[in-house]
């Protein structure tokens, strides 16, 4: 048998998908096709959804082959830690006051989660960038624009390893430049330029 | 004929104010920048500048997103002619002829053709984006909840059926987007659904925040992964003068590249690289150098070039008459309207004739700019291919974060496009189309409401869909579509035009 390993895995995904949906959809009312309660179209589109997974579920096994990339040990074990480390972390930082507000607790539940998924060279890339964006978001209303700019830049430039500390200087003298007359002078913004503290 | 001329005279006067004409020029600026920038396409760059056509008037913002995505045509062939790298997809089959033609030393005459040719093309159909906005907009006045519905359905369809790869798997992913759109509070009945308690979800998820991760970060993390091709500029761009020879040639094919580029845009789910594409085959077919294909034919440049401009400027029809984007770019130009406060459809011809004719006008003057910032301009831009990409992702990067926070000033908006951006990068690695996901997200909601109401109307009898004759055509064409490609020939003739 000849599986489509990446249509057996995309049928897996919108079944699994259909079906958290159709569970979340049943403390919603569903009302008559008359008068459609706020249940009634998420069922609709669950269930197909949920047949359309199905097709490409059962077609996969006859699709040709198609595999997926090849994991490492590495990959499955920094995968899995970090992301039960961050779903750990966020109530236990969620629960400190001082990180309470303004999604503290969610973005550096992130940021300690891809750091860990960094550690595989397989994640690496996807793991700095997305850790870079949320290390702006944690930063933005405290540290201020510029601090955020340059931590996201910072953090961004390791995905490359043909980056250089000046290049990288460079690039943030840039950006810094550039976003302060597009957004604070242009724009106008409402965001802090500057830490405040 | 006197009204459209009035009509058109308005328009200009809407275009040629200086706000208007200023960001025509930054739209078509920016467009052709990132048309030549491989790695970067118009969906990522319009979604990541939406926050910053806020402020603007709603026409300004517009214009300035039309220009990006038809200068992002001009600017995509002269990295296909010069480099054999296609700049954006709607030019993958110009580097076919187009960097053959530069081999032979006629890199100058491929650039002016593709520009010339486009100029006309976009001259040509902004002429029938004109002469068919009111009219369709009369047809779609008569057109009930059903008929909406149907429409609607329609264009979700043939957006998945054209879509590249598995059509369950585009349908699926249509399904998705209208599943995402669900999120946020119901409209009618005021309850929350699927927001977990998370009040900056009770107005649903961020459109941007989908667009830019989906598109821009996950794209960011794609190129990244991939090794860089250094390319060097291979010829030298020589003259750009075409000799009389080439212009007899290129003639006839600009000629049917601007009519197969009109009518591929309007369909849903059509768009530039469906054009290129379909003119590509058509000139390989029927044109009189069809033997020097592969050679550097001039024909296999000016047809598809001349057709992906087209279809570009059409492709905004049933968006500005009916309010359907028929593809991705249209579906964050409905994001930009709705933002703006502005609901599209039917009746937006009326209530908003600055906007209309204003966008109709700039878009012809946008053509004419771009000839300018693409002719003599060339030297610059190939100078811009030599910035690497090391340089550019951070930039992205920065744009998409700080656009997107300022949308709500709020920090959970970043923390959205992160999510969206790991969900775009497995979309990516499973092969899933994410284009038709927008489409859906934007639509979705526009059904339910429709849906609702046409059940409503007909006291909960489902066949109201068959029984009116506008909806039941609508619902024809799209089974028709649906089931023609279950057709194992066609599906096979649709693989082999993707896959250029």
């Amino acid at each position: 048998m000849r599986i489509n390993a990446k249509d057996l895995a995309s049928g897996i995904f919108l079944v699994l998908l259909a079906a958290i949906g159709l569970w979340l959809n049943t403390e919603h009312t569903l009302g008559s096709a008359r008068r459609m309660g706020p249940g009634y179209m998420p069922m609709l589109v669950f269930w197909l959804e949920l047949g359309l997974g199905m097709i490409v579920l059962v077609t996969s096994f006859f699709g040709g082959l198609d595999p997926l990339e090849k994991w490492t040990k590495l990959d499955f074990t920094t995968l899995f830690v970090g992301v039960a480390v961050a779903i750990f972390a966020y109530p236990m930082l969620a629960a400190i006051p001082a990180l309470s507000a303004n999604w503290y607790a969610l973005g550096i539940a992130m940021c300690i989660g891809a750091a860990i998924m960094a550690v595989s060279p397989g994640w690496r890339k996807m793991a700095v960038i997305l850790a870079a964006m949320t290390v702006f978001g944690v930063l933005l209303d405290q540290g201020g624009l510029f601090l955020a700019i340059t931590a996201m830049v910072v953090v961004s430039a390791l995905a490359d390893p043909e980056h250089r500390p000046l290049g990288v200087l460079g690039c943030v003298v840039f950006l810094l430049a550039l976003c302060w007359w597009v957004f604070i002078y242009e724009l106008d913004i409402r965001v802090n330029v500057w830490p405040t503290f | 004929m006197e009204l459209l001329l009035a009509n058109l005279a308005h328009g200009f006067g809407v275009a040629l104010s200086f706000d208007n004409l200023l960001f025509a020029l930054l739209g078509a600026f920016i467009g052709t920048a990132i048309g030549v920038l491989p790695g970067i396409g118009p969906v990522a760059t319009i979604s990541l500048l939406l926050p910053i056509t806020f402020g603007q008037p709603a026409v300004t913002a517009i214009i300035m997103l039309a220009g990006i995505y038809y200068g992002a045509q001009y600017g995509g062939s002269t990295t296909a002619i010069l480099l054999n790298l296609p700049g954006e997809v709607s030019s993958v089959v110009t580097t076919l002829e187009g960097y053959k033609m530069a081999r032979n030393g006629r890199a100058g005459a491929a650039l002016a053709i593709s520009a010339l040719g486009s100029f006309f093309a976009g001259s040509v159909a902004t002429i029938l984006v004109a002469a068919s906005g009111p009219l369709l907009t009369q047809v779609a006045l008569s057109f009930g909840p059903a008929d909406y519905f149907s429409l609607m359905l329609l264009g979700l369809i043939i957006s998945a059926v054209l879509a590249q790869g598995s059509v369950v798997k585009s349908v699926g992913m249509v399904v998705l987007g209208v599943a995402l759109g669900l999120v946020g509070t119901d409209v009618q009945t005021g309850q929350q659904r699927f927001t977990f308690g998370i009040p900056e979800l009770s107005d649903g998820l961020n459109f941007a925040a989908i667009a830019m991760g989906v598109f821009g970060i996950a794209e960011i993390i794609l190129n990244l992964e991939r090794p860089e091709v250094r390319s060097v500029l291979s010829a030298k761009v020589g003259s750009l003068f075409l000799t009389k020879e080439e212009w007899k040639r290129a003639m006839p094919s600009v000629l049917r590249g601007t009519v197969i580029g009109s009518a591929l845009g309007i369909l849903p789910g059509g768009g530039a690289s469906l054009a290129s594409f379909g003119s590509y085959m058509m000139e390989r077919k029927l044109s009189k150098g069809r033997d020097e294909f592969g050679n550097g034919a001039i024909e296999g440049v000016a047809g598809p070039e001349a057709a992906n401009n087209a279809a570009a400027q059409t492709s905004f029809i049933p968006l500005l008459t009916l309010g359907i984007p028929s593809n991705a770019v249209m579906a964050l130009m409905v994001g930009a309207l709705i933002i703006q406060g502005i609901q599209p459809g039917p009746r937006m011809v009326e209530a908003q004739p600055d906007l209309f004719w204003g966008l109709i006008c700039s878009m012809w003057i946008g053509n004419l700019m771009l000839l300018v910032i693409n002719l003599p301009m060339i030297g610059m831009w190939v100078k811009l291919l030599q910035v690497p990409y090391k340089f550019m992702y951070p930039a992205i990067l920065t744009f998409c974060a700080i656009g997107v926070y300022s949308i709500n000033n709020n920090v959970f908006d970043v923390y959205q496009t992160v999510f969206f951006a790991v969900l775009g990068y497995v979309f990516s690695k499973l092969k899933m189309e994410p284009a038709p996901l927008l489409v859906g997200f934007v639509l979705g909601p526009m059904m339910e409401e429709h849906l609702r109401r046409a059940m409503l109307l007909s006291r909960g009898d489902p066949m109201v869909f068959v029984e009116r004759p506008i909806s039941g055509v609508l619902l024809a064409i799209s089974a028709l579509a649906l089931g023609m490609m279950l057709l194992p020939g066609l599906r096979k003739k649709k693989e082999a035009a993707m896959a250029g």
